[in-house]
Parts: C-alpha cells; structure tokens; sequence
C-alpha cells in the first residue's frame, strides 16, 4: 500500500496543488480566500458574541480566531472530503489509480492552508501583546492528531457516500452541530462540573483545540498524555477507515 | 517460451440492473421491499492469455463484453468471480484528458494527466518536450485548456497518454482523433511502440485499421470468446457481422 502509494507521489502533490489554486483560480483575490473568509467570520463572532456573553476572555479575538483557523481546516476537509470521490467520477471511471489520493489530497491541501494561516495567529499574538512560548513547538504533534483524525472521517464517508448519498447532508449537519459543541467560542472551562464538559472531552476536536489554545494563547504545556492517546486512537481509526474504503472502492466505478 | 503480459483465467463479470436504482436513505426506507435488481451477464468464463509483445485487437458488436474486459484488465472495475493478472507498468488510453482542469495551462495539464499515469516528475520533466512537439500546440501549451478547440484538447491528451512509456497500453476506440494528418501520425507512434516489444490491446471498430496494425484478434460475442486467432478472424467477423 505504502509502495504504491509513493509510485503515485507525483499524483498526489499535483492534486493538493489542484486543490489549493484551482479552488479560487478566476476570482480576484484568489488563494487569499482561504484567509479571509476564516477572519470574516471571526470578525463576525467578535463582533456579536460579547453581546451575548456577559464576560468575554480578554484578547477575545485572538481567543477565537485560534479555535476558528483550525476548525476550518476540519469543517473544510469534511465536506470536500466526503463529496471528493464522487465529485471526481469522471476519472475513477476511466483510470485507474489508488482513489485513496482523493481524501488524502483533500486533508492535505488542507493542512497546508492551515500551516500558512498559522501566520495569521503569529500576528495576532504579536498584535494583542502575548507573544510566543517554546510549546509553539509541539504545534505539529497536534497537527498530526487532527490530520489522522480528519482522514479517518473522509476515508469512511467519502466511500459511503457513494451508496447513499444522503451522507453529505447528514454530515453537513453533524458537522454544524460539533460546532457548538466544540470548545471554539467559549473556554471549556465554562462548562467545567456539568456533563457538558464530559461531552467536550469525548469530543476529538474539543481535545484537539483545547491543545492549539494552550500552546498559543496560554502558553502552557498541553495535556500531552490525552494528546498521545489521541494520536494513536486516530491512528486505529485510519486503519479502519481505509480498510473500509478499500472494500467499498472496488465498486466506485460501477456505482458513481 | 514468451512470458504472459496478462493473464485472464475465467473470468465472469456481472452488472445489477437497477430500474430505478435508490440512491438515497429515504429511497431505500420507502422501497426496502421492491425487486432489487436484475443481473446481466456482461462477460462469461472467459480465459485469456496475452504474451508480451503482442499486439491484441479486442472485435466485436456493440455490448458483446470488449469494452468490459478492457476496464476489468485496468482495474477500474473488479470481476465478479476470477482473476486478472497483469506483468509490467500498465496505462490505459479508455478517455483522453483524464484530470484536465481547465483553468490551468496546457503545460500544468501534462502533468496532472500524466501524474493520473503514475509517472514522477523527473519522468515528466523528461518527456515535457516529446508530449510537446507530439501535440503541434507550439505556443497555445501555455493559454488555459478551457480556450483550447475540442481537436486541439485531444491532440495534447493523447500526446500525453502515448507517451507514457508503459509496458502495456490498453486502447479504447480512440484512433480517431484529430486530422487525417494527426491520426495518421498516432498509428505510426502506435507501429514504433509496437516494434519496441510493448504489449498493446486495442478495442475498435476500424477494422482496416487494426488489421494493418495487430498480429492477433479475439474476437467476442455475447461475453464469450467466439474465435482467437490471426487475420482469419477479422475475416470470418466481416461474413457474420460486415
């Protein structure tokens, strides 16, 4: 599988490359779309939120656009992903090559927009004077946890949805509503003694923005322990997911 | 003693008919019940071996199975029961421009075709010029494919796809493309690529064109192997069905 893989190396980096430029390719601003929208919507959240919060974390701005460049990636990633077999009929019924390029391309070009959004946190931290801690430099381990996390989802849905092809939209409402229960908005420490808060903690991403937050707004070492388990459980996870996607790729030719 | 190139041992292929195939949960909720499907069978026992260096000619009516052993021997879909093995770096030629975007250049095109082929891009780098010339675009490599004439987009897609350099080509009716001039152009690259021990397989229905060009026809009927041979066939074909 590796072997292969890497024979369709070239394959893989022309996707990712189709995926971040073809996206925004005839529009005016192009790939800065990728960073405006995130900081349209944050600029929409700091706006209404403390209104509707009574107390807001000091530097709310920054505390949210934190939680909102990685959810991005994610909500991103599921939805390309999901739709990403089927969107690329065309070729899987006339070449062959190993489709799990498709959601693994989609992760990817994700990650790699994300990686360069980090900028956009490193001026906020500068701007609204908190400055950097050496835990930045744990920044990939939790990459690598969302990544494994993200590619188990898509691997599994984007085979599904070739069969029934309601998953998008139940999926696009799953999404939403981990959204709210996702600590992105608000700290997990609101929540802290109700069952709430046991929820977020079963909840992958909430474990996985909690991680982001502390290495770049409290500057504090991340509950590293739950972040390992995490990796590896992800880790099964995409194991699972792409034995699942193997057995079900075989009839994506015939189905889509 | 020549080696096998592909090896096709009894192979049946069956496609479901859906008559109105449920495609989403409510559909499937509401009709659990219905009929599912009927089976049609596409291919049936089929067996098949083709040595290296042969060059193979698939003839047939429409819907005999052709098109479907073809994709079978891609992988692009799996038998119902049997197995295919192929030996060696294998491309098939079913669509050109496969993955063309049409935003981007004929230039970034070449390599999003030719990464679908498996190729690296030192291998494309090294072909660049070759899929170039081959196409006659000249300066047009560098507008956006979507300005690009139909002719000219297959000329470059098929530049790409023969120049792949595998060790097995598997053809799909696609010899008419372009002018009388460019078409003549890719049966003499199919001619070079056939003198260079390349194991070719050609499904079509120019007969005068593939007599000239393969040294063996099989042909199919009704999912099963009717005759396999030399130039014999093409001629009892042409009683039956000319």
């Amino acid at each position: 599988m590796i072997k292969e893989l890497y024979n369709y190396r070239e394959l893989l980096k022309t996707n990712v490359k189709k995926e971040i430029r073809g996206k925004y390719k005839g529009s005016f601003l192009g790939i800065l779309w990728s960073f405006v929208n995130p900081l349209l919507m944050t600029l929409v959240y700091a706006i209404v939120f403390p209104f509707i919060l009574k107390s807001t974390e000091p530097h709310y701005v920054t505390f949210i656009i934190i939680g909102i460049l990685p959810w991005t990636w994610f909500t991103n990633s599921i939805a390309l992903g999901t739709t990403t077999v089927l969107g690329n009929a065309g070729i899987i019924k006339k070449v062959y090559f190993p489709r799990e390029i498709l959601p693994i391309s989609v992760v990817t070009s994700g990650m790699i927009n994300f990686l360069i959004s980090c900028l956009i946190i490193g001026i906020f931290l500068i701007c609204s004077g908190i400055g950097f801690s050496p835990y930045i430099l744990l920044l990939p381990v939790i990459v690598l946890a969302q990544y494994l996390f993200s590619l188990g989802v898509i691997l599994i849905t984007s085979a599904i949805d070739i069969y029934v092809r309601d998953l998008e939209y139940i999926i696009n409402f799953v999404v939403n509503m981990l959204f709210y229960a996702t600590p992105i908005l608000y700290s997990p420490e609101m929540f802290a003694g109700t069952p709430i808060a046991t929820l977020i903690k079963l909840n992958p991403m909430g474990t996985i923005i909690n991680a982001y937050r502390d290495i770049f707004f409290y500057k504090q070492m991340p509950n590293l322990g739950s972040l390992l388990i995490l990796i590896g459980g992800c880790f099964l996870f995409c194991v699972i997911g792409y034995f699942i996607f193997k057995k079900l790729s075989k009839g994506f030719a015939e189905e889509v | 003693m020549l080696k096998n190139a592909i090896v096709v041992k009894d192979v049946t292929k069956n496609f479901k008919l859906y008559y109105d195939k449920p495609s989403t949960l409510k559909e499937r909720l509401v009709f659990w019940n219905k009929k599912k499907a009927d089976v049609h069978t596409v291919l049936e026992n089929v067996s098949l071996d083709i040595k290296k260096g042969e060059t193979v000619a698939l003839i047939g009516v429409n819907g005999s199975g052709k098109s479907t052993l073809l994709k079978l021997m891609t992988k692009i879909i799996y038998p119902t029961s049997g197995k295919i093995t192929t030996e060696g770096k294998l491309t098939s030629l079913l669509e050109l421009g496969a993955g063309f975007h049409p935003d981007f250049t004929g230039r970034e095109n070449i390599y999003f075709n030719a990464a679908i082929f498996g190729l690296t891009k030192q291998e494309i780098d090294k072909r660049l010029e070759d899929i170039i010339e081959f196409s006659e675009l000249g300066e047009f490599i560098d507008s956006p494919v979507r300005t690009y004439s139909s002719g000219m987009y297959m000329r470059l897609a098929f530049s790409v796809a023969i120049n792949v350099d595998a060790e097995i080509l598997l053809i799909d009716e696609i010899l008419a493309v372009g002018d009388a001039h460019f078409q003549e152009k890719c049966f003499s690259k199919l001619e070079e690529l056939k003198n260079s021990n390349k194991t070719i397989v050609i499904v079509s229905h120019s007969l005068h064109s593939v007599k000239k060009l393969c040294t063996r026809f099989v042909w199919i009927h009704e999912g099963k192997i009717k005759m396999d041979g030399n130039e014999k066939v093409i001629d009892e074909y042409m009683k039956v069905c000319g």
